[in-house]
């Protein structure tokens, strides 16, 4: 857990000419090859414990072997200060930059948790999937796995759920319920779902920003289903998603508590007058913790904007088979099979959902076979 | 043969750093500003409203793309696929120049998002020159190079810091973008001379300056790009106009950002310290047709004076602040 992203073996003969400082005298500078000097660099400034204990570790020394004390025949010291503490101004940028793009990302799930307990979990995040990317637009991106992967209910490997540890990022004090310890097979949802339901969807509203969108292209209009329906061809016919459409399911309803945080938000920007022009705004109060309930959402953008529609179960189910493929026709069976609904209250629900998702730009087209 | 000043690039005049919290105001007041920069990793991905506002700046003025994630010093391999992303944008938007950092910014795959430093060597120089030739070779137009603010230095460089950004330019025929924010920055933290830097680069391969504020935490400056700029900035900008003859001049602000008014005004201060030896600026209209707007000085932002040098950031409130670059596009939700 501890360990430095980036660390591993040196290559080849880099690791012979750096570890020692070979080739040089020494009490003088040590001379490794540029390849070893940054993943020593590399492996220093970002480990979680800071430079001390980074320099100190095996992957750094293993690079480049300095006694203690001995950072100066790398790294030069200034009038003001000594190697450690440029090298730190380093390891500080590293995390500080990273939890700030981390937080900007997550910015309700920020508010739910705190600064700090979200930076607990963004730094242990930060170890386990460092930046491999040349955007930081995709730091965020396993950032829900990462939390269900570490979640505090989640068994060991091999041992049964009744003896799972602990939780080790207790959240913030009376904000949040204990976690409940299920010993049946499918346990009910927990805080850790909420925070995993919450990552996810402000993750999505991300990538749905930024993804590919349909503006500008022709979409099918609610129109153009009349025409179908009139012709007889609706059931026959597959509906070609746009390709900003995500479809998402929750466990908590955490779509409602988005809208409920940003709000909350917003009263408190209004309150304060910012330096920044509302650039940097931030604030809301503390929100009920919702209870568990399932929540469906489909995101898509129009103009540029995301936008979020709540899906009753079964509208959800409908789309979903839409989206995997399947005709008008086979999407509405299998989700009125799967429904307890009257079929009069489908048909009333099924009328206004199309009308809903075509106004709202959710197809490009249908075909017909 | 002697090569033209600046590569044969145009000054451009006086530019801003394209950030997403001006978009909306750009875009419906279509400021009088000369040109923009911008970041190239947040447009190269785009499908959204970033590419779509960029493009829209582009129809009305010149372009510029600056990259912090080519990591030309790295001993990684290039990554082609970025590479050629920039490439398909530069097309895009018609941009001018693209420029990135003499720095690293990962190995072993990652990437820290930070601009590191490497060690002035023999080697270095040779390893950094051959993959710039490179990179030009694939990008098909010379490379601008930015010297980065730094905070430490390698106990085995053998020359300076001005020194080997002159060979390599000379080394690789590439251009620099001299940032004189970082040139204060990086000489307050190695006890250096910055006139003695700026005093010392190939002229005639600046393409472009940076101007930006930094904090000052009285051991070591940190460049934040959150201020105004400095007085001892601007005298260095003096210096660096009065040796180039004047090139492309751009500020950037990235954190605590204001209204863009007072972002724009800013870089409009540099006139004061030019004299009368800037050659005016390529006209708008043949870069960006009709409608272009006029490149004159707004009255209400007519040059200040320069804000007086911070106090030291400990003392002010939100300190902790993060070094240049931070570069996160929020999205817009309903």
């Amino acid at each position: 857990m501890s360990r430095a992203p980036g660390n591993g073996r040196p290559a080849g003969s880099a690791a012979g000419d750096a570890t020692g400082a070979a080739g040089s005298e020494p009490d003088g500078p040590a001379r490794p090859p540029l390849d070893v000097v940054q993943q020593w660099f590399q492996a220093v400034v970002t480990h979680p414990a800071g430079v001390a204990a980074g320099a100190a570790s095996e992957a750094a020394q293993g690079l480049v072997r300095l006694d203690r004390g001995a950072l100066e025949r790398l790294v030069r010291r200034s009038s003001r200060l000594t190697a450690e503490q440029r090298l730190g101004i380093y390891a500080n940028a590293y995390y500080a930059r990273l939890l700030e793009c981390l937080r900007d990302g997550f910015p309700v799930l920020t508010q739910v948790l705190g600064a700090e307990a979200f930076d607990s979990f963004a730094f242990d995040y930060l170890q386990r999937y460092p930046s491999r990317s040349y955007t930081l637009n995709r730091l965020a991106e396993s950032f829900p796995r990462f939390l269900d992967e570490t979640r505090p209910d989640r068994p060991p490997a091999g041992e049964s759920p009744d003896a799972a540890a602990a939780p080790h990022h207790p959240p913030r004090a009376g904000n949040l319920p204990h976690a409940g310890r299920a010993a049946t097979a499918v346990p009910p949802p927990t805080w850790p779902d909420f925070l995993i339901d919450l990552a996810t969807l402000e993750l999505a509203i991300a990538e749905v920003f930024d993804g590919p969108g349909a503006e500008g292209e022709p979409l099918l209009a609610p129109a153009d289903l009349l025409a179908l329906e009139a012709g007889g061809r609706f059931a026959a016919a597959r509906l070609a998603p746009v390709p900003c459409l995500r479809l998402l399911r929750f466990r908590y309803p955490v779509n409602a508590f988005y809208s409920a945080a940003r709000a909350a938000a917003d009263a408190a920007r209004a309150e304060q007058s910012t330096d920044a022009g509302g650039v940097d705004g931030a604030g809301g109060a503390d929100l009920p913790f919702p209870d568990p309930a399932e929540e469906h959402v489909a995101l898509s953008r129009t103009d540029f904007v995301v936008r979020r529609h709540t899906l009753s179960p079964f509208e959800s189910a409908v789309l979903a088979a839409l989206l995997a493929g399947a005709t008008v026709g086979e999407a509405i069976a299998g989700a009125a099979a799967a429904s307890e609904l009257p079929d009069g209250e489908l048909a009333t629900q099924l009328d206004a959902a199309f009308r809903r998702w075509t106004a709202a730009g959710f197809f490009l087209a249908a075909t017909v076979p | 043969m002697t090569k033209p000043s600046r590569l044969g690039h145009a000054n451009l005049g006086l530019g801003v750093g394209l950030r997403a919290a001006h978009f909306d105001h750009i875009l419906r007041h279509q400021p009088a500003v000369d040109w923009f920069e911008v970041i190239s990793e947040n447009f190269i991905d785009s499908a959204g409203r970033p590419r779509h506002v960029l493009r829209q700046i582009a129809e009305r003025y010149p372009v510029v793309m600056h990259g912090v994630s080519l990591s030309i010093g790295s001993t990684d391999p290039l990554d082609f696929a970025y590479l050629a992303k920039l490439k398909t944008l530069a097309r895009e938007v018609g941009a001018r120049w693209i420029s990135d950092h003499l720095c690293w910014t990962g190995v072993l795959g990652s990437n820290t998002h930070d601009l590191l430093p490497v060690p002035f060597t023999e080697a270095t120089l040779a390893h950094v020159a051959a993959r710039v030739r490179t990179v030009q070779d694939f990008l098909e137009r010379p490379l601008v190079l930015e010297n980065p603010s730094s905070y430490v230095t390698f106990a085995h460089s053998t020359m300076s810091e001005w020194e080997f950004v002159s060979r390599l330019a000379e080394a690789a025929d590439c251009g620099l973008l001299l940032d004189v924010n970082n040139v204060y920055v990086s000489s307050f933290n190695h006890d250096l001379d910055p006139q003695e830097f700026i005093r010392s680069l190939p002229h005639r391969r600046i393409v472009q300056f940076h101007l930006a504020g930094h904090a000052d935490y009285v051991t070591h400056l940190i460049d934040t790009h959150d201020h105004h700029v400095i007085d001892p900035v601007w005298e260095l900008y003096r210096t660096a106009h009065q040796l180039t003859g004047g090139v492309s001049t751009l500020l950037e602000w990235d954190a605590r950002i204001p209204p863009f008014p007072v972002v724009h005004a800013e870089v409009l201060k540099a006139k004061r310290f030019m004299g009368e030896r800037l050659p005016a600026p390529e006209p708008l209209a043949a870069a960006a047709g009709a409608g272009a707007p006029q490149a004159a000085v707004p009255q209400a932002a007519a040059p200040q004076a320069a804000a007086p040098h911070a106090a030291a950031a400990a003392s002010l409130p939100g300190a902790a602040q993060v070094p240049h670059p931070l570069h996160h596009l929020r999205p817009e939700v309903v």
